[in-house]
């Protein structure tokens, strides 16, 4: 044995070994620097493992370096992030899906503006991840299958019951109807115009003057009026004076009309007058002695 | 008719469990010249240049083209809508997974392989075996085990250097001759990437290497006399050492596969 062998193999061996593990490191971490730790924490089932990248607002800073499962529903997920990068406050870590095939990534949103930045061995917020390709599919079978009931119950309605012929007869209709609109509309604008000109030819005939004078008469009769109130006024006052007097006062008229035992009196003076008058004419010589001689 | 049917049957069986079970003495003839540690660990490490360095420029040539192919076929069979960096992904998967390690072996079954049949195969037909034997040296310890070991160390090296270069081949091929970037396909090649699809693709190096080793030196231990009894088991070896390969393959993905997914 040639001890140029030995060295042949072992080189080819050494090689081979270090080509294997840092390819195998590179492709897994996305890099071979080790970076430092931050920490995440998202629920179970978001399909997470290691390697899988980390992203600051698109840019590869990263990679899932460990996945621990806690009892309370979560995952407690370790991100190695790149030294050359830090991650500013208030940035929120989701997860997202990594293409088409059903990998996943974590996604870092930082806040505009920002410059401060979150210590090592921190714990990043978690915030609202994106819709995974199985969740959009689901939706896209749902929705399909909601358009493909309304196509059904649209062709129902419109095809299978006639609903087209009933929108082209009620079009065919609201076409007549707004032609007799229009035809009416024109009509009246033309009476419109005929009775804007009339009133138009009846103001221009106005005689100002004769306005005027109309004008001053009307004062006058207003004024005229008002005088006759004002006396009117005066007149219901003193006839409200007298009535007050006559109703409550101590004169005869008074009396006259609130005393019973006057009207009683005076009602058996009027009955004694038609006795006398009656006897009168009974016994007239009993009254009238007439002697001519 | 049925009495000669069942003979051709009987004889076709005991044909069959006859091969497989003079493998398994051959095997545990290696297993035992395992005692001979003054014979074979010389010989391996010689055993390992001629596998597995010698082999090295023509491993990277044929992983070189298979890996530039891939990825160039892999980018004009992709559908409108399909994001770029579904080429590296693929590319990986068919190169790590299934074409690295199998076409390593396939290749290095007719360049080791017959090589191996043919040596020890000459060795037995001018007695050189038998001069071993005669000189109290165990053939098997001196033959077969160094050979053995050669191909179970070096074959998943030779094949963690195929994947590399076809990997490498990819890219370029991608770069200069498509309109895949570097960036897409860096990423497509860490979609969804797990270590042990290296480790798969490393247990079927090492399955090849030992089918290519084990058979292909008993088909040489066992060669008749003459040149044409050495051509008909190199002959008889290779054909043999494919199809194990492709068994080996389809076995081992059949046990390992659920584990590959990412």
């Amino acid at each position: 044995m040639k001890r140029r062998d030995e060295v042949l193999v072992g080189l080819m061996l050494i090689f081979t070994v270090v080509v294997g593990i840092a390819g195998t490191v590179w492709l897994a971490r996305g890099g071979l620097s080790s970076g430092y730790p931050m920490y995440a924490l998202f629920p179970w089932g978001a399909g997470l493992k290691n390697g899988q990248p980390v992203l600051l607002a698109g840019v590869n800073i990263g990679f899932v370096s460990k996945v621990e499962l806690v009892p309370n529903g979560t995952l407690l997920v370790t991100l190695a992030v790149n030294k050359e990068y830090q991650i500013p406050t208030g940035t929120t870590a989701s997860v997202e899906p990594n293409g088409i095939f059903g990998d996943q990534l974590i996604a870092l949103s930082p806040q505009l503006s920002v410059t401060t930045y979150m210590p090592e061995r921190d714990t990043i917020p978690t915030g609202r991840g994106a819709a995974t390709t199985g969740q959009v599919l689901s939706k896209a079978d749902s929705v399909a299958a909601e358009v493909q009931t309304i196509v059904a119950a649209v062709r129902d309605e419109f095809v299978t019951d006639g609903g087209i012929a009933e929108i082209r007869r009620a079009i065919a209709e609201l076409s007549a109807l707004t032609s007799q609109l229009g035809t009416i509309a024109a009509t009246q604008s033309r009476e419109l115009t005929t009775t804007q000109q009339q009133l138009r030819s009846t103001l221009a005939a106005v005689d100002s003057s004769v306005v005027d004078s109309t004008l001053r008469a009307f004062r006058t009769s207003s004024a005229n009026l008002a005088q006759l109130t004002s006396d009117l006024e005066k007149t219901r006052a003193q006839v409200s004076s007298i009535l007050f007097k006559v109703d409550s006062g101590p004169g005869t008229a008074a009396k006259l009309l609130n005393d019973p035992a006057v009207y009683a009196r005076v009602d058996s003076l009027l009955l004694r007058l038609d006795l006398l008058v009656a006897d009168v004419k009974a016994n007239p010589r009993r009254y009238i002695n007439l002697r001519v001689f | 008719m049925l009495e000669a049917t069942w003979r051709a049957l009987h004889g076709a069986v005991c044909t069959t469990l006859s091969s497989v079970g003079v493998y398994g003495y051959y095997l545990r003839d290696i297993v035992r010249s395992a005692r001979e540690t003054d014979t074979w660990p010389r010989e391996t490490i010689r055993q390992m240049r001629v596998i597995g360095v010698e082999s090295v420029i023509l491993t990277i040539i044929v992983a070189a083209f298979l890996g530039g192919v891939t990825a160039f076929q892999t980018r004009f069979q992709l559908f409108p809508g399909v994001q770029v960096s579904a080429v590296g992904l693929i590319s990986r998967q068919s190169i790590v997974l299934e074409l690295g390690p199998l076409l390593t072996a396939l290749v290095l079954t007719g360049r080791v392989g017959a090589r191996m049949t043919a040596e020890i195969g000459t060795m037995r037909v001018t007695e050189q075996i038998d001069a071993l034997e005669t000189l109290a040296y165990d053939p098997v310890a001196f033959l077969s085990l160094p050979r053995l070991l050669a191909a179970l160390v070096m074959l998943p090296a030779l094949t963690m250097l195929a994947n590399t270069a076809a990997l490498v081949s990819a890219w370029l091929t991608l770069i200069f001759a498509t309109d895949v970037r570097t960036i897409d396909y860096v990423e497509g090649l860490r979609i969804a990437f797990t270590p042990f699809q290296v480790v798969y693709s490393l247990i079927k190096a090492t399955c090849f290497g030992g089918a290519i080793a084990f058979v292909c030196s008993y088909q040489g231990y066992i060669a008749k006399a003459g040149a044409e009894g050495v051509g008909q088991a190199t002959a008889k070896a290779v054909v043999i050492t494919s199809v194990a390969i492709l068994t080996l393959d389809a076995i081992v993905a059949a046990i390992f596969a659920p584990f590959v997914q990412a």
